[in-house]
């Protein structure tokens, strides 16, 4: 029954005298229709008072205000985590903001003589009430956390069911005491709205925001001086301010950016098992490839003869690739005759590797300043940059039975000849400069 | 001349050079001030090179936690940095940013001084060492170059120091087989492989930074003791404080780059500038790819090379090696404007090589 009272009697009774009390105020006594200002009786704590008080009050109303009047605009955004957790945060420094300047606020009221003397029962009482409303909404939201997202589902469709007339308060009748009475509290600021200093939220002067700044302007001298000393030194340290608070804002931003960035690389990656065996993997094939690689050259060391390719492997115009004695890469051919054309690959201009395949007239190209050589001879085109020669690379066929059926060697006369039936089942073979094939 | 003489005649020219009674708070910091006119823009530039080194410096030492310096696992180490490493990519492309606007900045940065005459006496030796930073930039980009170690980097290595070998063919006797000896020493070994990646990674990571800390100590340490060179023929519009007013604008101009850096780091891969897919690894066995270029700032003498024969090229970088070492004394009675002249040629040449660098070559070689 206290509850039906409390969540739906008030409510109402509150909107309907707020409406008629704030449309009698409006129209019968225009001019009351703000705080009175003590600014002129005391500023300095008024300026740490005042100041932090708005600023966070305005940013906690923001938040109940977009999440009464567009509360699925509200829960889209509270769908983010970082924005919620952003939400939350701003939310109790706000607040927390908010109650620091009231203090200030009550402590300058109570203890200011000048401000006593115009101060009614109602400020206080407005004041008290004030800043119990803001505690026991910030010890909510603290004691039940993500109050931005279960008000939402709660709190806002109660209150829409009070607006279409159809009043629910079963959405809140189950809430914890702390906060019924911060339900309570906020119908109690509506009903109290038209009675007190409170009517100041509905003449906000948005003008101040656009119109010229008042200038007092003195009539003796000296005041004049005082006027223009005490304006240039605000003025100068309002520039300041804002230079340090530039400098301080942009390299605070800079620091977090980029130390965020920087521990994450040092923290390393986090991989999940497939990806971690996939790079293993990879590694090992390359290692694979080293140790091959690292095999040759010991081969090369050690054997007078290396095989190259299975004769039946070899082609007339895609070339082998293999490793000669020098570790630099050679092309092996099948010629006209049969017989294999084994040439350096190194190109003699600047030691590219040559491209494999011939072109119609039996030459082979760098790619890197485009020389033709003829594998035949291993001479480069005329005006080509390579200037000298591919050398041919001494070879021999040995058949399975590891006997020698033909060999060349460069500057000789060609070794032995074989029937081609024989060839067929050869192997291609190059052998250590200064030795002969055995 | 005596011994005694020659001496006095040193000591007399280094006290000149290095006025270190300068060395102090009032004339270092209370009264060096700075012109302003005109070409006012160029005393950023250097500042700007040294906030680059900077970077590069933050970030290699990043790259350095995890780069492993083998032939089988270099190109693996910079895919993973580049792919599971959070920021990686950020980091490395960065280092890769920040090296080419390091030594772009550093050839304005010659320009400039040349065109303001910085190099005048007391500040010679201000200058040769600016050279001498300059070809340990250029040597930084030739080493780092090579360490991912794909198609791109070794192939365009193997080029570079096989066109040492090609001098050679132009010296008398037993001195041809120097350049190869040369070669080899920085090679390693008879090609292209791990003790070159491994030669390369020390030059690129311990010998070029130790040597440019040292020059550029000095560097820095004569300009500050110097202050700022008068820059123009004409008397300045005024001047103004280098602390605080000049250094507060220098770090503006460094907020900037960095922004402008880090923008390209996030936003622009430097290897998507590349016109060609090269950046498998290295395959020893395989064709040498199409397409193979060094850098963009070595365009300048690389398209000339393709063009000329080798010794114009080589006799051509030799005078302008000795020109550069030599400026102070070459240019000592010429005029800025004369000056002005010339480092506007020299920069419509580098300009012109490094932008339509191809094209040109294309037009003579078909």
């Amino acid at each position: 029954m206290i509850d039906a009272f409390l969540f739906i009697g008030l409510p109402y009774i509150a909107l309907i005298v707020a409406t008629i009390g704030c449309v009698r105020r409006a129209r019968f006594s225009k001019f009351s229709m703000s705080a009175r200002s003590s600014q002129f009786l005391e500023d300095r704590q008024l300026l740490w008072g005042s100041a932090p008080w708005h600023i966070g009050i305005m940013g906690v109303l923001a938040g109940h205000g977009i999440a009464l009047l567009l509360p699925q605009v509200w829960s889209y955004i509270l769908t983010v985590p970082p924005a919620m957790y952003l939400i939350e945060t701003v939310g109790v420094a706000c607040s927390l903001l908010a109650l620091a300047g009231l203090s200030t606020l009550i402590y300058r009221r109570l203890t200011s003589a000048r401000i006593q003397a115009v101060t009614t029962t109602s400020d206080l009482l407005v004041v008290a009430l004030l800043f119990l409303q803001v505690l026991v909404g910030l010890l909510s939201a603290v004691s039940f956390r993500y109050g931005s997202a279960w008000s939402t589902a709660t709190v806002v469709p109660y209150f829409w069911s009070l607006l279409a007339l159809q009043p629910d308060m079963s959405y809140v009748s189950g809430f914890p005491m702390l906060f019924k009475l911060h339900l309570i509290g906020g119908w109690l600021f509506v009903l109290l709205l038209p009675f007190t200093r409170l009517i100041h939220i509905l003449a906000v002067p948005f003008q101040y925001l656009w119109r010229a700044p008042q200038l007092v302007i003195w009539n003796t001298t000296r005041r004049r001086k005082q006027a223009l000393a005490a304006s240039i030194r605000a003025e100068s340290r309002r520039e300041f301010i804002k230079g340090a608070a530039g400098v301080t804002g942009a390299t605070g931003l800079l620091a977090l950016g980029v130390s965020s960035k920087a521990i994450n690389f040092f923290k390393g990656a986090s991989q999940d098992p497939e990806a971690e065996s996939a790079l293993l993997e990879k590694k090992l094939q390359r290692l694979k490839l080293t140790a091959e690689e690292r095999s040759y050259e010991l081969e090369r060391q050690r054997n007078t003869m290396i095989l190259v390719a299975g004769y039946a492997e070899l082609d007339a115009v895609k070339g082998k690739y293999f490793i000669d004695y020098a570790m630099a890469p050679g092309l092996a051919f099948k010629g006209k005759d049969g017989m294999p054309i084994v040439i350096s690959a190194k190109c003699t201009h600047l030691g590219c590797t040559v491209s494999s395949t011939l072109d119609e007239n039996g030459r082979i190209m760098c790619p890197c300043h485009i020389s033709y050589f003829d594998i035949l001879t291993g001479m480069p085109n005329p005006g080509a940059p390579a200037k000298a020669p591919l050398p041919q690379i001494a070879w021999a066929l040995v058949d399975a039975g590891g006997k020698v059926l033909a060999s060349n060697t460069p500057g000789q006369a060609s070794g032995k000849v074989a029937a081609p039936e024989a060839l067929a089942q050869s192997s291609l073979y190059i052998t250590k400069p200064g030795k002969t094939a055995a | 001349m005596n011994a005694k003489e020659i001496l006095s005649h040193t000591e007399k020219y280094l006290a000149e050079r290095l006025p270190v009674e300068k060395m102090n708070y009032a004339s270092m910091v209370q009264k060096k001030e700075v012109p302003v006119h005109g070409l006012a823009w160029g005393y950023y530039i250097g500042g700007l090179a040294m906030f680059f080194l900077m970077v590069q410096i933050a970030t290699g030492l990043m790259l350095l936690f995890y780069y492993q310096p083998t032939v089988s696992d270099a190109h693996a180490s910079v895919e993973y940095i580049t792919e599971q490493v959070p920021a990686g990519a950020l980091v490395r492309n960065v280092h890769a940013w920040a090296s080419s606007l390091m030594i772009g900045s550093v050839l304005v940065h010659l320009l400039t001084a040349f065109a303001m005459k910085a190099f005048e006496k007391p500040r010679e030796l201000t200058w040769v060492t600016g050279v001498l930073l300059l070809g340990i930039t250029f040597g930084f980009g030739f080493t780092g170059y090579l360490l991912p170690w794909h198609q791109v980097a070794v192939n365009a290595t193997k080029i570079g120091l096989q066109t040492i070998e090609q001098i050679g063919g132009y010296l008398p006797g037993p001195m041809a087989e120097w350049p190869r000896l040369v070669k080899e020493i920085i090679q390693g070994e008879a090609s292209v492989g791990q003790a070159t990646l491994s030669r390369f990674f020390a030059i690129h990571v311990i010998v070029l930074p130790l040597a440019i800390f040292g020059v550029l100590g000095f560097h820095l340490v004569s300009v500050q003791l110097h202050g700022m060179s008068k820059g123009v023929d004409e008397k300045p519009r005024r001047m103004e404080k280098f602390f605080p007013t000049f250094l507060l604008k220098d770090l503006r101009v460094w907020g900037i780059a960095f922004m402008v850096l880090f923008i390209l780091g996030v936003c622009l891969p430097f290897e998507s500038l590349f016109a060609y897919p090269l950046f498998e690894p290295f395959d020893a066995k395989g064709s040498t790819p199409d397409g193979i270029k060094p850098e963009w700032y070595f365009f300048w003498v690389y398209y000339p090379l393709e063009l000329l024969p080798l010794w114009v090229i080589l006799l051509g970088s030799a005078v302008l090696a000795l020109v550069l070492l030599a400026t102070p004394w070459i240019f000592q009675n010429t005029n800025r404007k004369t000056l002005r002249l010339v480092a506007i040629a020299a920069g419509i040449y580098l300009l012109v090589m490094t932008l339509f660098g191809e094209n040109i070559y294309h037009l003579f070689k078909g």
